[in-house]
């Protein structure tokens, strides 16, 4: 049996899955950011794929992974600004559980 | 000289002087004087150097062109023809006189910057509603002598009541304003032009262009500034305005308006409209003649013997037209109307200001007075005034040969050879005229003084008594014609029908019947049977009652302006806050702030919470992309 | 013989080298336009930047940035006039935006119908400008900088040929008067500020819209005004597109004109908002509506006006009878005057709807009398409320006795706003009353009623003001704040300069409504034509087709009387060309 698009599209969906679940049921802020960086590395994945099993000679399909760079550094930043607030957070209110701060109400 | 420029400077002159004193004279109550009278006194040169030396007495009309808005063209332009040099004449002369008697009356007032300048503007918008050769021109005229009107009315403005008298005065003449301009537009738009001229032309030769509607309105503004039933409820009220303002513009000038300009447009009028215009004037002959016994203010009593009069102008303007243009087709008859009217209007404006001006020395001397029957002796304390004053009251009276007996035996006359009823009305009212001139007239001179006031009286300054003294020999002489300049005596003398023979005998009978008896009446019932109070409010209180009444038609208005006029203003400002204001405006804002309660709802705060309504609406998204909604 | 003494020569002179400058440099008069739009624009952002400065230097900087396009304002009108042209756009300026592809582009110009309006933003701004100046206002110099941004976006809606602009340039001038009203304003200013500026902004949105869609149905992709015009003149909208996108700006503008019922912002704004905002915006801002109306909505959709007039004549009905019915149980004063301002957008919005050249002249000129005269009841009602402490009418009384020079200008503005003639407003009103007349007489009828009303409001103000005695209210204010004093010379000059410009163009009105007139003429000819093609059209049937002759300057047709001498007679319809030439001589007789 060969690896095909498929079984990396399984492996992108798991890992999307699990992060999802991830950022929608723990409590805590840092899980739920590795949740979303699960989230954002399982559509990498299947952007990889993609681009890797469309590619024709006259068409090498670079754009998938262009995408994927992209999203890798933003992800970077987006990791670094995060976890920045999340330790101010703790600073402030000496918690990141989600259920006490609710602070986006009114 | 050409007449154009001297109507010119006539017209302009007092404009100047109003301006001048608006710049520089508010605090200079003598520089204003001298500016206001000093231009009174050249319009009155230059009017008589115009009408005895220059002008030809051809119609003479220079216009310009003003204002185009499409179709639509304003001219501005002057008409001298008789009737406006009639007035010209009037308005200059009286004008002069009772600016110079102003000047003694004025002593000591602070706001004898704002009085001249007020005066001046009087002058100037009087001269040109006299001299407009179009009817838009002569009612932009007629607002600017309401306008001085308003501003001398108020020109004691800490008293209430003259406030109250002024806005009243101006609101009562814009009631007729709205029905004479909506009859000025109608007539432009129906005739094609407001053009005097062009306006005989095509009424003589279209009779049957002449509209009921249109000269009923027209007589609207007659009703307001002329002051006729039932708008004639500001003149009394007017007299709250210093003493000069009502001799010059509640007397003489501003208030003949009317009939000045019933006379500029004669030839307007239906037989319908003629036959109003007689019903109204009578009415307000005899209704303002029985009012004046209701009253003791001696300014009030003049102001509704002038209304009475202003009724005897209209009603002979109305009959004189009437038999002149519908029943007697005489060329030289047209004119009946327009002379009988013109001839008592003059004489009236020397004898009313001289009345007025009489009562100006009276009060001016007894410390404002104004109550008859607190005022006596006055004869032996001033000579003069008590001299002038009884020609006025002659000359009013109807005695021969003062000015008033020419004049009331013309428009009586008419009467005699149109109208029975309005005949004995009319002679009624001279009776009655006679009576309460009477009245005023021994009630206030003779006897003992009855108040301090009254016994401490002195006879006034020369610059009071001289405008009286001349104004004394026209009401004498005025019946005459050498005392006018040869221009006028077309209209006063030749288009006015007099009586001759058998019918003079019989108005002179009845002038003089009327007069004695009515003078003798007010001597007998209100001297000799005791003058420090009003006999009949002791005697008969229920009459004086009913006399004082009015016939309750300022009450009538009061009562609309306070509980109809006022009551639908504060609802329908009440719906206008409450129905578009609250209901639908704050109303749309409040269903956008409940809408706002509710997604509010939705915003828990948990970030849980959030990522659920993210997976729904992803889910909803699917759900359309896969087509499952259609 | 009678020219000599109004013959303006030094006048005529300078009016002569004024057009030699026109013609000899093309180019000036559309430098000098763009000018007096940059210049209050770079002036205000200045004063905004410079942060509060102390002494007099924010003053005289800022009263130089009003002075200047009042004058290039005053300049610009006076050429346009007297060029008396066929009623053309002139000082024509076109600016690449960088928006060519939507064919939008900075084109400024003035025709017979702006330059007025445009003289009339100049001098109501100048006059806005003194009074902020003297006003001591905290953070006076973004106070100013606000209201010079307001004023260049004033005189750029005017100039604007390009409709894009002429939008921008509205909002342009409306968002600082948010701004100043929430900041400065009186009691409300919250509330009313944010009244306003939704509902101005839905105003906005709406005739946007309608803007748009005549944009996107002409399929011209240009938002030029005259190449729009020009266009629509030969191949018309569909009626069905013409309803639909006339209602849209009708409503759109209506609300930003406070046509009855959207009315109920401006009240209640201008009682909240400070002196000089409400003397623009009421002033100027507001004509914006009308302005549309007469210049873009109507000449571009006549049958989407035609089919909107039947209910447009009731909206505006109720401004004048039923507002004016609202006024006089009004008890604060600047409520009143604001309510009295609606009203008198009732006459404006009559005189269009009659769609006579008579009615629209009538209608601009009433726009440019308005403008002045609320401006200066703004102005002086501000002057009392800084006397008396209140705005409340019945608290006050009296008031002439101390302040005799401040009770001479507010009697002399409420005569104005009535109508009193020798004031501009009352030309306005009464060709407008023509126009209505001549449209429908019932109509007519109730809208006379207006001159009644207007006066028993306005009178009765007077008298509760100044007259008889001070109430107890005021007999209390003064003992605490001492006796209130006359109207200060820096508060007198922009008050004297409003009430003259009222007073010159109510004596000489020909000198304002000629170039109105021309291009009214020009604008509406071809409507009426257009117009007259189909049936059922009340107004367009009795519009008579006479082409006028214009009036001109007074001066100008003296000069011309020159030539003909004096004494000359002329027939009656040969007389347009002097003051006194005779009339006829056939009127010999006497009657």
């Amino acid at each position: 049996m060969s690896i095909g698009l498929d079984s990396y599209l399984v492996v992108a969906g798991l890992v999307f899955v699990i992060g999802f679940f991830g950022v929608l049921l723990r409590r805590n802020t840092l899980i739920v950011l590795m949740g979303l960086e699960l989230m954002l590395n399982g559509c990498n994945i299947a952007l990889v794929a993609f681009s890797r099993y469309h590619a024709t000679p006259a068409n090498p399909m670079m754009e998938g992974n262009l995408f994927v760079f992209f999203i890798i550094t933003v992800a970077a930043a987006e990791v670094a600004v995060g976890l920045a607030i999340i330790v101010q957070l703790f600073r402030l209110r000496q918690t990141v559980m989600l259920n006490e701060l609710q602070l986006l109400k009114d | 000289m050409n007449p154009e420029t001297l109507l010119f400077c006539i017209l302009f002159l007092p404009l100047g002087a109003a301006l001048v004193i608006a710049c520089f004279g508010r605090r200079h109550g003598s520089f204003s004087a001298a500016v206001s009278v000093g231009s009174s006194f050249a319009q009155m040169a230059l009017s008589l150097w115009l009408l005895w030396g220059i002008w030809d007495e051809s119609a003479l009309q220079p216009q310009a062109q003003w204002l185009v808005f499409g179709d639509v063209r304003f001219h501005m332009g002057f008409l001298l023809n008789n009737t406006a040099a009639l007035l010209l004449f009037v308005v200059s002369f009286v004008g002069f006189w009772i600016h110079l008697f102003s000047i003694g009356y004025t002593r000591g007032d602070p706001g004898r910057g704002r009085f001249f300048g007020g005066m001046s503007i009087f002058m100037f918008a009087m001269m040109g509603l006299v001299l407009a050769d179009n009817l838009f021109m002569m009612f932009i005229f007629w607002e600017l002598v309401g306008f001085s009107s308003y501003m001398l009315i108020a020109h004691y403005f800490e008293r209430p009541a003259a406030a109250a008298a002024a806005n009243k005065a101006f609101i009562v003449n814009r009631v007729g304003d709205f029905g004479f301009l909506i009859g000025i537009i109608w007539c432009y738009l129906h005739f094609g032009t407001v053009d005097l001229a062009e306006l005989e032309v095509l009424a003589a030769a279209n009779p049957e262009m002449l509209l009921t509607p249109i000269s009923l309105l027209l007589i609207s503004g007659v009703l307001g500034k002329s002051a006729q039933v039932p708008l004639h409820v500001w003149l009394p009220d007017a007299m709250e305005g210093p003493t000069p303002v009502s001799a010059l513009i509640h007397a003489a000038t501003m208030v003949a308006a009317g009939v000045y300009l019933l006379g500029r447009i004669y030839f307007m009028y239906t037989e319908t409209a003629l036959t109003a215009i007689i019903v109204i004037g009578t009415v307000t002959a005899i209704y303002s003649a029985i009012c004046a016994f209701g009253v003791s203010d001696i300014k009030k009593i003049l102001a509704y013997s002038t209304l009475s009069q202003l009724g005897f102008l209209v009603a002979a303007f109305g009959m004189g037209t009437r038999f002149g243009l519908y029943e007697q087709e005489l060329e030289g008859a047209r004119l009946f109307g327009v002379g009988a009217a013109n001839f008592h209007l003059t004489t009236h404006a020397f004898f009313k200001a001289l009345l007025f001006l009489g009562a100006g020395s009276i009060l001016h001397a007894c410390h404002h007075q104004q109550d008859i029957f607190k005022l006596g002796g006055l004869w032996r304390r001033m000579p003069l005034t008590f001299l002038f004053f009884t020609i006025a009251v002659l000359a009013i009276a109807g005695i021969p040969p003062l000015a008033g007996f020419h004049s009331k035996d013309a428009i009586l006359f008419l009467a005699y050879e149109e109208s029975q009823v309005v005949f004995y009305v009319l002679v009624l009212t001279t009776l009655l005229t006679a009576w309460y001139m009477g009245r005023l007239y021994f009630v206030t001179f003779f006897g003992k003084p009855r108040t301090e006031e009254a016994e401490g009286a002195r006879e006034s300054s020369w610059v009071m008594w001289l405008p009286l003294g001349v104004l004394a020999v026209y009401s004498v002489l005025g019946g005459f014609m050498f005392v006018y300049p040869p221009g006028l005596h077309f209209l006063i003398d030749q288009s006015v029908m007099h009586p001759v023979g058998g019918d003079y005998t019989l108005m002179l009978v009845i002038s003089v019947a009327c007069g004695g008896l009515g003078l003798a009446l007010g001597y007998l019932v209100y001297f000799r049977m005791g003058a420090e109070s009003d006999v009949v409010g002791r005697r008969l209180p229920g009459f004086h009652g009913f006399l004082r009444s009015r016939l309750f038609i300022d009450e009538i208005y009061g009562f609309y302006v306070r509980a109809i006029q006022q009551r639908v203003a504060e609802f329908l400002a009440f719906l206008d806050q409450i129905l578009i204001s609250g209901l639908l405006v704050r109303g749309s804002a409040g269903i956008a702030a409940i809408l706002g309660v509710v997604a509010r709802g939705s915003f828990t705060g948990s970030l849980h919470g959030y990522v659920y309504w993210l997976l729904a609406g992803m889910l909803l998204f699917s759900l359309y992309a896969f087509g499952i909604f259609g | 013989m009678i020219a000599p003494a109004v013959n303006f020569a030094p006048l005529t002179g300078i009016l002569q080298w004024q057009q030699g400058l026109h013609v000899a440099v093309p180019w000036l008069n559309g430098a000098l336009l763009l000018a007096s739009i940059l210049f209050p624009l770079v002036a205000g952002f200045a004063l905004l930047l410079a942060g509060p400065k102390p002494g007099r230097a924010l003053g005289v900087v800022a009263g130089v940035a009003f002075l200047i396009p009042a004058l290039f304002a005053v300049w610009l009108w006076s050429t346009y006039a007297g060029f008396r042209g066929e009623g053309e756009y002139l000082f024509r300026t076109d600016i690449s935006t960088g928006l060519d592809a939507f064919g939008i582009s900075l084109k400024l110009g003035l025709n017979g119908i702006s330059a007025p309006l445009f003289l009339m933003a100049g001098i109501v701004g100048l006059a806005a400008g003194l009074f902020a100046i003297q006003s001591g206002m905290e953070r006076m110099h973004a106070y100013l900088g606000l209201l010079l941004i307001m004023l260049s976006g004033l005189l750029g809606l005017f100039a604007s040929i390009d409709l894009f602009f002429f939008y921008f340039f509205h909002e342009f001038a409306l968002i600082p008067t948010f701004i100043m009203i929430g900041i400065w304003g009186g009691r409300g200013r919250k509330a009313a500020a944010m009244e306003m500026t939704i509902y101005l902004t839905l105003g906005a949105l709406l005739s946007l819209t309608g803007l748009i869609a005549v944009y996107v149905q002409s399929g011209l992709n240009s938002f030029d005004m005259i190449t729009l015009r020009e266009h629509l003149a030969v191949i018309p909208l569909a009626t069905a597109v013409q309803q639909y996108a006339f209602g849209l700006l009708l409503f759109g503008f209506g609300i930003l004109v406070s046509l009855w019922p959207f009315h109920t912002w401006a009240p209640r704004g201008y009682a909240a908002a400070p002196a000089s905002a409400a003397m623009l915006h009421a002033g100027v801002l507001k004509k914006f509506g009308l302005y549309g109306l007469v210049q873009v909505a109507v000449p571009l959709l006549p049958d989407g006006a035609l089919s909107w007039s039947p209910v447009l004549i009731y909206l505006a009905l109720g401004n004048v009878l039923i507002i004016g019915f609202v006024t006089l149980a009004q008890r604060d004063l600047k409520r009143m005057i604001g309510y009295s301002s609606v009203m008198h957008m009732g006459y404006i919005f009559l005189g269009i709807v009659s769609l006579s050249t008579v009615g629209i002249g009538a209608a601009v000129f009433l726009m440019f009398a308005h403008g002045l005269s609320i401006a200066l009841l703004f102005l002086l009602s501000a002057s009392i409320e800084n006397r008396t402490g209140t705005t409340d009418l019945f608290c006050m009384g009296g008031l002439a006795r101390q302040t005799p020079v401040l009770a001479g200008f507010f009697v002399a503005a409420v005569f104005a706003a009535i109508g009193l003639p020798g004031f501009a407003n009352f030309w306005g009103e009464l060709a407008v009353f023509i126009a209505v007349f001549e449209f429908e007489k019932w109509l007519g009828v109730l809208v006379i009623l207006g001159i009644i009303i207007s006066a028993v409001y306005g009178l009765r103000a007077v008298a509760q003001i100044f007259y008889g005695e001070a109430s107890d209210a005021l007999a209390g204010h003064v003992a605490k704040a001492g006796a209130p004093s006359d109207l200060k010379g820096a508060e007198r000059a922009p008050a004297l300069l409003l009430l003259l410009a009222l007073m010159f163009s109510g004596f000489l009105p020909g000198t304002i409504a000629d170039s109105i007139n021309r291009s009214v003429e020009a604008t509406y000819r071809p409507v009426q034509v257009s117009l007259s093609g189909g049936s059922s059209m009340p107004a367009a049937s009795q519009i008579r087709r006479m082409t006028a002759t214009s009036p001109g300057f007074p001066w100008e047709s003296l000069e011309v009387r020159d030539h003909h001498t004096a004494g000359l007679w002329l027939p009656p319809d040969q007389t347009d060309g002097g003051l006194f030439a005779m009339n006829g001589p056939d009127r010999t007789n006497n009657p």
